[in-house]
């Protein structure tokens, strides 16, 4: 305790061994009083914190909800400066950054909350928000998942797994990740209740190519209520992706019975007539209007192929015109019925190629023709 | 204290506290346990009643006059508390603490640490812009102390307590416990290798554990991770470092030249001064409410890049103007807080600016903000590996440390360029005490009080070269001190006053020889040349050659006109172990040897 190059001996004490007790003694009785104290004082310090926390957290709330940012953030950052124990608190400070404009900002708010409790399930499912903001859906998937997963709190637990769940489905949607959309779509299926959730998770399994299962729940949706003309369009949908167009057809009939000024339904109409005009595919075709059909349909190919390649190279452009040419002549020196298999190759191959190059540049002109790719594929 | 007997204490009992009586290793070992938790439980006490008191007087939705009202009137209650009852409350704490540790034999009164903990909640929850940190070292301080006087140990173990409680105190008030231990040895003893270092750390940790033990596991900042985004990066971190030790700098001349002005006030206005620091920060906190009170939840929202460049910019100005005014006219509270959010604001500015330059290569401004927080600390404090630990502390975050070290060390350079002492140097100084520099301990060296001597009789100013011959005599000293009725002025050479004794424009006073001499002395550190008793012999020999005097009078540090004793170079080479009776007789030089 002292310093030997000073005092290289101290003295002992000149306190006696009484005086040492009792001193000892006061000390250790004021450290257990002080202890009492402290542990009074930080309970009633975090009661009266955690009450003024919930008090501007609400306030947050109710300006959020009627769209007043600024004001929302203020109270939601004053919620969580006092009361850092409630995530929720970080976490709707940081929807309202996200909701203004900043992600960056409600991302470095959220990180730390995720770095104490990397399951917490809101905090994830606004991290997830963020990033697809951000435009990182790739990161935000994961998020979502243990979103998904995660143990919420509170009457809207179930409403708010649901909602960190089709957000993450319409994201994998968007990026065409078929497996995992249906294996999200899935524990889906038996938990929706209302005529609405049950449509829009048949619409969705078309979406993961599994036009099947839509089909077998817009059924049971008209099994209760045959005059629901939303159904029969989903149905339609569903079967239009399984390549049966004509019963996609009736289908269609019976949607504009139940509704017959609906345009939706008139348009869908349309659509499946172009289809079933175009499928090389139809029963009852002369082997000549089949040929023809497959020629139109190699032409339309390469056409939807050049809007999309054209924009990226006029180099693969002319190499796709070249090999084309070669493909539809050599097919023309063959039989009929093996010219219409070749063109329906050449057709599939190219749309193939067009829809790894060019999948996020789906013209809306071109719905009719994918259907009938779809068709070939199968 | 009259001796009591103890009638029913258990034997085993008597003899442990004997045992612990007799033996100082054990005494120091249960010392820096009981003080680290005493300390640690105070200083949580001390955090929580602020912030409960703040909640009070600021209520959330609170009307905007409370922001002028409350800083002025609470300024004015507190200013009457340390006027009339706490004096020696005023300020930091932590030049108070070194003053006790190196002036006072490590006296602190309880009724100054109860003094600081009272003012000193009320002064920071009235919104006045200063920080805890400072105040709770010396309420750490003065606790040691006390217990230290009431077991009554020698002058020498008290004054070794001090930082024992210091760092218990720092340790609780910042959850900083490695920083704590560093600032203490680096700031308060000057001294990384201490002999208390082991009590320090074990106060430290102890105290670190009571507050987890009451508060929970909680860092002061909550940050997210921040990393280099390019090696490129470091140029703009260095170039904080630059803007920070000029920030820093500025800081600091700005509050010493405030405080010296108010100073000069008299002392009848001493109760009214801290209003003028209630007056800037009211004013202030009316348009900028952030800048009120410590302000870590601004620090916190920077450090997450919450806050747009303009508001940054706003704030450090703010900031560096409130906290200044706050602490020159004498409020109670400390710079240590205020350092850390002025440099995390300059840090969000030029990472703000870098950032809307270089969005791809530069992480957002809440790094910048993490890295300036230290480097602002580097400057104004000077305790530039503490500033780094401490940085990673707060925040646990080990992914900044070199940036953080880069900027940190080019503002601490800066910063001891362009002001020479520290900051807590300096405010000592304006309060007419010399505490030691910075690491002035070297580790078992000599120290001048083992070859002080008793001072001659002085001679005066007015004395004339006759007369003052007559009293040097034939001594062997070259130097004589001079000294007026205030105490001492000088030294002056035998030689000089030999020559003017013997020359032709007799008769001359000793204060002219004086004032041609003062002409000579290189070392502009100091009025005249001198040491202290807890100084290095080393650094003694040093001025000796610098200033060209074979004597230099010891001084009191309390008052450095206050002579003590006199060194002499042959009681400095007599204490290395030089062979001294090979020296000439007349004036003590050493022979040379053929």
């Amino acid at each position: 305790m002292s310093d030997p190059s000073q005092q290289p001996v101290n003295p002992l004490p000149a306190a006696s061994t009484s005086e040492f007790l009792l001193t000892f003694a006061i000390i250790l009785l004021a450290i257990v009083l002080l202890f009492g104290f402290d542990t009074a004082l930080v309970r009633i310090d975090r009661a009266a914190t955690s009450a003024t926390a919930l008090q501007e957290y609400k306030r947050g709330q109710s300006f959020f909800a009627a769209g007043k940012l600024d004001e929302a953030i203020d109270h939601f950052r004053s919620a969580a400066t006092l009361d850092r124990d409630h995530s929720v608190y970080t976490v709707s400070l940081a929807q309202a950054m996200l909701a203004q404009g900043r992600p960056a900002v409600a991302e470095q708010l959220l990180r730390p909350v995720l770095e104490r409790d990397a399951n917490d399930p809101q905090a994830n499912f606004e991290l997830a928000r963020v990033l697809v903001a951000e435009g990182r859906p790739d990161e935000a998937k994961s998020y979502y998942r243990v979103a998904i997963v995660g143990k919420w709190q509170g009457p809207d637990a179930e409403r708010n797994r649901t909602a960190a769940r089709y957000e993450l489905i319409n994201l994998l949607a968007q990026s065409g990740d078929k497996e995992d959309l249906l294996s999200q779509l899935l524990p889906l299926q038996d938990e929706a209740q209302s005529d609405s959730a049950r449509r829009r998770i048949a619409h969705l399994f078309i979406t993961a190519g599994a036009p099947g299962r839509a089909s077998e729940m817009y059924r049971a949706i008209l099994r209760q209520n045959p005059r629901d003309a939303e159904a029969y369009v989903g149905l339609a949908d569903a079967t239009l992706a399984t390549g049966n167009f004509n019963a996609a057809r009736d289908q269609l009939d019976a949607a504009l019975k139940v509704a017959p000024d609906d345009s939706v339904i008139k348009a869908r109409i349309a659509l499946t007539d172009s289809v079933i005009a175009m499928d090389p595919g139809q029963r009852g075709l002369a082997i000549d209007e089949q040929l023809r059909r497959s020629k139109a349909l190699v032409q339309r190919t390469i056409a939807a192929a050049r809007k999309c390649l054209d924009v990226e190279s006029s180099e693969v452009s002319e190499a796709l015109d070249s090999v084309t040419r070669g493909l539809v002549a050599s097919a023309a020196s063959v039989p009929r019925p093996q010219a219409i298999e070749e063109n329906l190759s050449i057709a599939g191959t190219i749309w193939r190629m067009r829809g790894t190059r060019c999948a996020s540049q789906n013209q809306p002109g071109e719905e009719a023709l994918r259907l009938i790719q779809e068709k070939i594929a199968q | 204290m009259p001796r009591r007997k103890l009638p029913h204490v258990p034997k085993r009992i008597v003899e442990l506290v004997e045992d612990l009586r007799r033996k100082e290793d054990r005494l120091a070992l249960a010392l820096s346990l009981v003080i680290g938790a005493l300390v640690g439980l105070v200083v949580v006490a001390f955090i929580i009643i602020t912030g409960r008191l703040a909640a009070l007087l600021y209520p959330p939705g609170g009307l905007g006059w409370r922001r002028l009202a409350i800083p002025i009137v609470g300024s004015l209650i507190a200013g009457f508390l340390l006027y009339r009852y706490f004096p020696l409350a005023r300020g930091s704490g932590i030049p108070q603490t070194r003053a006790a540790v190196f002036i006072h034999d490590g006296r602190i009164s309880l009724r100054s640490a109860i003094g600081k903990f009272i003012v000193t909640a009320f002064t920071l929850a009235s919104g006045i812009a200063l920080g805890r940190e400072g105040p709770a070292t010396y309420i750490g301080a003065g606790l040691a102390s006390s217990i230290g006087r009431r077991l009554r140990l020698s002058k020498n173990q008290v004054k070794w307590l001090l930082p024992v409680g210091a760092a218990a105190a720092l340790s609780a008030a910042f959850n900083t416990p490695i920083a704590a231990v560093l600032f203490t040895l680096e700031e308060i003893m000057g001294d990384l290798h201490a002999p208390v270092l082991g009590s320090v750390v074990l106060a430290s940790a102890t105290a670190w554990m009571v507050l987890h033990l009451v508060l929970g596991d909680n860092p002061l900042f909550q940050v997210a991770g921040y990393h280099l985004v390019s090696p490129a990066e470091l140029l703009i971190y260095a170039l904080l470092g630059v803007v920070g030790g000029f920030v820093a700098v500025a800081f600091v001349k700005l509050l010493l030249w405030l405080r010296e002005r108010f100073l000069r006030f008299p002392a009848k206005t001493l109760w009214l001064q801290p209003v003028a620091g209630g007056i800037t920060v009211g004013v202030l906190g009316l348009f900028i409410p952030q800048v009120l009170g410590v302000g870590y939840d601004q620090v916190e929202r920077v450090l997450n890049g919450d806050m747009i460049l303009k508001t940054v910019m706003l704030l450090a100005a703010a900031k560096i103007i409130a906290t200044a005014m706050s602490y020159a006219s004498g409020n109670a509270g400390g710079i240590f807080g205020p350092s850390l959010f002025i440099g995390a604001m300059v840090g969000a500015a030029v990472g703000g600016v870098a950032h809307l330059a270089f969005p791809a290569s530069t992480a957002g401004p809440g790094a910048y903000a993490l890295v300036g927080m230290g480097a602002a600390f580097a400057g104004i404090v000077r305790a530039p590996l503490t500033s780094v630990i401490m940085i990673f502390e707060v925040t646990r975050d080990y992914s900044i440390i070199v940036p953080l070290m880069i900027a940190n060390l080019i503002a601490f350079y800066i910063s001891y360029k362009l002001q020479h002492e520290t900051v807590y140097e300096s405010l000592a100084l304006q309060d007419g005490l010399h505490l030691p520099a910075g690491a002035f301990r070297a580790r078992a060296g000599l120290w001048v009080d083992a070859a002080l001597r008793d001072p001659p009789q002085p001679l005066t100013p007015e004395m004339k070269v006759d007369e003052a011959t007559m009293r040097i005599g034939d001594s062997d000293l070259e130097s004589w001190p001079v000294v007026d009725e205030k105490g001492l002025v000088g030294m002056v050479r035998v030689n000089d006053v030999v020559d003017a004794a013997t020359g032709s424009q007799r008769p001359v006073t000793i204060a002219t020889i004086m004032k041609r001499g003062r002409a000579l002395v290189r070392d502009g550190s100091a009025e005249f040349p001198h040491v202290h008793s807890d100084q290095p012999l080393g650094l003694a020999l040093a001025r000796m050659g610098d200033t060209g005097h074979n004597a230099l009078p010891v001084v009191s540090r309390k008052n450095a006109r206050e002579m003590v004793g006199i060194i002499t170079l042959v009681d400095v080479l007599r204490a290395y172990g030089v062979d001294t009776t090979r020296m000439t007789p007349a004036r003590g030089s050493p022979v040379v040897e053929s």
